[in-house]
């Protein structure tokens, strides 16, 4: 699999750095943001091939930020993460347009799994 | 001595008795009245209306009339010696020498209160007993036939009344009881998903990291060991907090017109390998003429799951599980039930099953029959369970035939 450029966005940074070391292992990079505007002007200036995005921001809801990236960089392969652990959660998220989903806790392997799956499917 | 009263006289104590029963909403404000014409009409010194206590098995005074307090407070008034003999239950019973009758527990006390002759009249529907009347007499008398069949017919309207007021009391407390359970089930709902959201992001730092650690140290080492332990409970943290959301959404049930019997036989389907595993039997009776009603298939099948599951869990190696179907036509209703000859639940522990968290299982989240419960409910329908410790138990769903003709569905 070719190195991808991922963007991880969650307030709980501890999120953000076991993502980042679990994909940086496999050769991926990941940058980290750990609020709604700073990840949607990240998104915004940055050229990501994944986005792993927390529905639970403190500033923004995930929903939004999702929204926001359908109309403006609809290509943009999104991964939705949430601790809220249900069904409808990611049946709302897949229909806003993300490309998969994590319910929180995942394992690496789940992680690995998901932005595989998601590329895939964007080719 | 014969009675003076007259047929006018007892027409009068029936009406007023009667009266009273329409008038007041009081149990004790009927029973005074009961006692005190009875007294008067059969030129009595007093009448004790007492009634059982089942928990207890002690008689209570319910009402009385004439007698002085001294001789009210003499003592309790065991069963043993009341209930002798069912065959007495229906009728009235002369106590002339009250020395030596052993229904009579304080013969010295009723001596120094003048009493010389005693009247039982028992209050019972069938075999069961409420309660007695017991008429005080200063002297011995004869009683015509029509003066006891008098006396046998008040202690009939007494015991409908008893038994009418203890049914409505019991459903109040059951009603408040059922209250209650709302309200602590929707507080603890609304408080465990906040909780579940907090507890899942630290949890997902100790999984991602764990999960990724244990790829790194030596195969077969106590690190690796360790970290395997995390991840396992890590997952098992995950599974109990999904319960409690499951538990804690308030989900409108997405109901279709359905035939619970497919639910029940899909509901079968995944946990049919547990059993054939542990060698436990399913015997299934299911109606034939089964009509389909408005049910919310997934939450339908989760109950039955979890219902299946405990059966299954309750039963040693060899047990049998038996799942029945009936349609209720007298009730327009649907019953299913899941009944198990396994290790069964002590009443204790039957009164607080439906409670979250209450679990007997080592690895139980004590959330699937809570869970059931409020899916039961969401559907109008009722869930009980019957156990016997050491016999089995058994589980059963009471739903309503639910037709909608707003959509033109047809549950025929």
């Amino acid at each position: 699999m070719k190195p991808l450029n991922i963007l991880a966005i969650d307030d709980e940074s501890v999120i953000c750095e076991a993502c980042e070391m679990v994909l940086s292992e496999k050769g991926h990079t990941v940058t980290m943001r750990n609020n709604g505007s700073d990840g949607l002007s990240a998104i915004r200036q940055g050229a990501y091939d994944i986005v792993l995005l927390d529905m639970k921001l403190p500033d923004m809801d995930g929903m939004q930020i999702l929204k926001i990236v359908m109309e403006e960089k609809p290509g943009l392969c999104v991964i939705v993460m949430t601790g809220y652990s249900s069904i409808s959660n990611a049946v709302e998220a897949i229909k806003q347009g993300a490309d998969n989903y994590l319910a929180k806790p995942f394992t690496d392997d789940e992680l690995i799994e998901a932005v595989e799956k998601a590329c895939q499917n964007k080719k | 001595m014969i009675s003076s009263a007259n047929f006018e006289d007892y027409f009068f104590v029936f009406r007023d008795i009667i009266r009273s029963v329409h008038s007041s909403t009081s149990l004790k404000e009927v029973l005074d009245v009961v006692v005190q014409k009875s007294t008067e009409v059969l030129n009595a010194r007093g009448a004790f209306l007492r009634i059982l206590n089942p928990e207890t098995n002690q008689f209570e005074v319910g009402a009385g009339f004439g007698m002085g307090e001294r001789y009210l407070h003499k003592g309790p008034v065991t069963t043993e010696k009341m209930l002798r003999d069912p065959s007495e239950l229906h009728k009235v019973l002369i106590i002339t020498d009250i020395w030596h009758a052993p229904r009579v527990e304080y013969p010295q006390q009723a001596w120094d209160e003048g009493i010389r002759m005693m009247l039982d009249i028992p209050l019972a529907i069938k075999e069961k007993m409420l309660g007695l009347i017991r008429i005080y007499l200063s002297e011995p008398r004869t009683f015509s036939k029509d003066e006891l069949d008098f006396i046998v017919t008040v202690a009939e309207q007494c015991t409908c009344i008893i038994e009418r007021v203890r049914l409505t009391e019991n459903q109040q407390a059951h009603f408040t009881h059922l209250a209650t359970q709302m309200e602590k089930m929707s507080s603890l709902g609304r408080m465990a998903a906040g909780i579940a959201h907090e507890i899942n992001n630290p949890l997902g730092g100790i999984l991602l990291f764990s999960s990724n650690m244990a790829k790194k140290v030596e195969p077969g080492s106590f690190l690796e060991k360790g970290l395997i332990i995390i991840i396992r409970e890590t997952q098992r943290c995950k599974t109990i907090i999904q319960g409690l959301l499951e538990f804690a959404r308030d989900k409108k049930p997405q109901k279709v017109p359905t035939d619970v019997n497919k639910i029940m036989a899909t509901a079968m389907g995944v946990v049919q390998n547990e059993f054939y595993l542990r060698h436990v039997t399913v015997e299934k009776h299911m109606a034939e003429d089964m009509v389909k009603t408005l049910l919310d298939e997934n939450q339908i099948e989760q109950v039955f799951i979890n219902l299946l599951l405990n059966a299954l869990h309750a039963v040693e190696d060899h047990g049998r599980v038996t799942v029945q179907s009936t349609v209720v036509p007298a009730r327009n209703s649907i019953q299913v039930e899941i009944a198990d000859n396994g290790c069964g639940i002590s009443a204790q522990d039957v009164k607080k099953i439906f409670e979250p968290f209450y679990s007997n299982r080592a690895n139980g989240t004590g959330l699937g029959l809570a869970v059931s419960y409020g899916i039961i409910e969401n559907h109008q329908g009722d869930i009980q369970v019957f156990s016997e410790p050491g016999k089995g138990t058994r589980f059963t769903i009471e739903l309503p035939v639910v037709t909608d003709p707003a959509n033109g569905k047809e549950n025929a």
